[in-house]
């Protein structure tokens, strides 16, 4: 009704030529549906989590059908040189073997897909872990932070594409299970507690980095 | 199957998948034999569906975020031009305004000028006497799931078109406000979306100064006499007549005049994308890539057929009253020819109100078919400045700017 009174108001403004006082236009963008297809290959929980970060699901699933590894490596190699996606070679290879298995002509056990899962998927995941803790096992949620990919959606005190972590803190205030929630929230990701755009599932987590990252927000 | 195919796409498929696609692959029509053409538009994962976004009817999803939303090919069939509600949503980077307050809009006017200017929409409207156009917003990459062989990318129909009446103030009024430099060389738009990293490049576009002072270039508020829907670019949007819609920025916010050839991180859409072969055809063999590339930029002429759709049932011996649309860069359009006979012979349309030379311009022919069986329908535009639509479709590595005379298959019973 709001918004319908908005728009009528809009309207009339449209057709004089002095318009001073008019109320900010808004809009509702619907939520996102179409998911990325499942897979086993480490690619695919890479692609959930950084793809994410700036388009929908259906940029990739209404590409053409029947496209090679090496077309959708390409594909994948330009997000990142020519849009900046923060992917690491090895992470470029996993998601293109991953798209090309599950949108294109490419099957698990060609040797290509092998290669491009295998060897990086590991070495990525010890490197994250190493990265994240010191000598003493504390863990560096900054690390964290930059490692998951986390800030290019959200900021400590403005909304950027997620909530700001201020205003999560804010709403589970004085919530009991908000630790518990936050981590199940982190690692599933989800859509519609704060608008129609979905987070995608952080995965790859220890117990411990996921309660640090949720512990983390809570206190901003 | 997929419940949600009526009758109508059932036959459609049966088409391509029957007889008639041996026959097509050898044929200039090849291309459309890889899909369902209209507007169950299967391009990869099933048929788009159609949803509703806000001060949108239901129109074809592209993709959800950022919003890139296709017209239904049936709206072309309504009239010349595109209603507010269903005119398509193209946006590049998903930061995009969902709140706009006109009482605080600024459109700023900087650089290789004597005076900056920080317009309000009031001040903006006000600056010179109002200007109207009606023309044709294409998108560059338009019909690019037709691209044969395939090609990343939007997988467009037809549908990323559509034609209205612009109101708003020449572009060069405003720059002339400004006093543009003697050294400019090319003005810089900038709207208010925005992309999700800093890594990735803004949305901008560049015209050349030349251009951008000619008079042609426009800065709208109005759309067919209401304002611009959001996701069109409200409140100020700029009107590009005869060029590609990657021109018609949204949300115009930035205008700088430089004394350069736009480059630079931020010049990504001009330098890299949105690029064409630069040879005379724009275009290379399928399949390769091209050596040299320039800006795309004005739209080459075209002509639909709107009243029927691919695998349409028309009756023999009865007159069919054919109906469509076409249009070009700006020439205008000279004659519409039809064929009914797969190409055999030819007639000239009917061509209706003329709304200015960068308008759809609507065009009719009643037809009667004699033999019962398959058909191919096929409709080919010339515009005044002696361009015609060609008979097979070039190709190029993005998809872009797809002229080729199109064919409709229907069945006479």
């Amino acid at each position: 009704m709001k918004t319908l009174l908005r728009f009528a108001m809009g309207a009339t403004c449209a057709l004089t030529t002095f318009c001073s006082v008019a109320a900010p236009r808004e809009i509702k963008l619907p939520p996102e549906t179409v998911l990325l297809r499942r897979s086993e290959l480490p690619g695919a929980a890479i692609a959930a989590q950084k793809c994410a970060i700036c388009h929908s699901a259906d940029y990739v699933s209404y590409q053409p059908p029947g496209l090679t590894l090496a077309q959708w490596t390409a594909e994948v190699s330009k997000m990142q040189h020519a849009y900046g996606a923060p992917l690491t070679e090895g992470e470029v290879k996993e998601i293109g073997a991953y798209l090309a298995v599950a949108y294109g002509s490419a099957k698990e056990n060609d040797a290509g897909v092998v290669a491009a899962s295998r060897a990086p998927a590991t070495a990525g995941a010890v490197q994250t872990r190493t990265a994240v803790a010191d000598a003493s096992g504390a863990i560096d949620v900054k690390a964290l932070l930059n490692a998951n990919s986390c800030l290019p959606c959200h900021a400590i005190d403005r909304k950027v594409v997620g909530p700001a972590y201020h205003d999560v803190a804010a709403k589970y205030a004085g919530d009991a299970q908000a630790v518990t929630k936050l981590v199940e929230n982190i690692r599933k990701g989800g859509v519609g507690r704060w608008g129609p755009v979905t987070m995608p599932p952080v995965t790859g987590l220890t117990d411990a980095e996921a309660k640090a990252l949720a512990e983390f927000v809570l206190k901003q | 199957m997929p419940s949600r195919f009526s009758a109508t796409s059932t036959s459609r498929r049966r088409f391509v998948q029957g007889a008639g696609a041996a026959a097509l692959l050898s044929s200039p029509f090849a291309a459309l034999a890889a899909v369902d053409a209209g507007e169950e538009v299967t391009f990869a994962d099933g048929p788009r569906p159609l949803v509703a976004y806000p001060g949108k009817r239901p129109m074809i999803r592209v993709s959800t975020r950022p919003p890139h939303l296709e017209t239904p090919f049936s709206v072309f069939n309504e009239g010349a031009i595109t209603p507010n509600d269903a005119f398509f949503v193209r946006y590049h980077l998903a930061n995009i305004p969902t709140s706009v307050d006109p009482g605080t809009y600024r459109v700023n006017i900087r650089g290789s000028v004597r005076t900056p200017l920080s317009l309000s929409l009031g001040e903006l409207k006000k600056l010179a006497a109002s200007v109207e156009v009606v023309a044709v917003n294409q998108c560059s990459g338009n019909s690019r799931g037709f691209s044969s062989p395939r090609v990343f990318g939007a997988q467009l129909a037809n549908g990323a078109m559509g034609n209205a009446r612009w109101v708003g103030v020449p572009l060069k009024a405003v720059l002339e406000k400004a006093g543009v430099s003697a050294d400019a060389k090319q003005v810089v738009f900038d709207g208010l979306d925005s992309p999700v990293l800093p890594g990735t490049p803004d949305f901008r576009k560049a015209l050349d100064i030349e251009h951008a002072l000619s008079g042609e270039p426009m800065l709208a508020w109005s759309m067919n006499g209401q304002e611009l829907p959001m996701l069109n670019g409200y409140p100020i949007k700029l009107i590009v007549p005869g060029f590609f819609g990657t021109y018609w920025v949204k949300h115009v916010s930035d205008i700088e005049v430089i004394d350069h050839a736009f480059s630079g991180h931020d010049a990504f859409f001009m330098t890299t994308a949105y690029r064409v072969p630069d040879n005379d055809c724009l275009c290379v063999a399928p399949g390769t890539a091209a050596a040299k590339t320039r800006p795309i930029s004005t739209l080459p002429v075209r002509s639909f057929i709107t009243s029927l759709a691919s695998g349409a049932v028309v009756r023999s011996g009865h007159t069919v009253e054919l109906k469509g649309i076409a249009f070009d860069g700006g020439s205008g359009i000279k004659t519409v020819d039809v064929s009914i006979d797969g190409g055999l012979t030819w007639r000239h349309a009917a061509l209706g109100q003329d709304l200015g030379r960068f308008s759809f311009r609507e065009w009719r022919l009643p037809v009667r078919f004699a033999h019962k069986g398959a058909a191919v329908l096929l409709v080919k535009a010339s515009a005044r400045n002696g361009e015609q639509q060609p008979l097979e479709a070039s190709w190029n590595p993005a998809g872009y700017r797809r002229n080729v005379v199109e064919s409709t298959p229907v069945t006479v019973a």
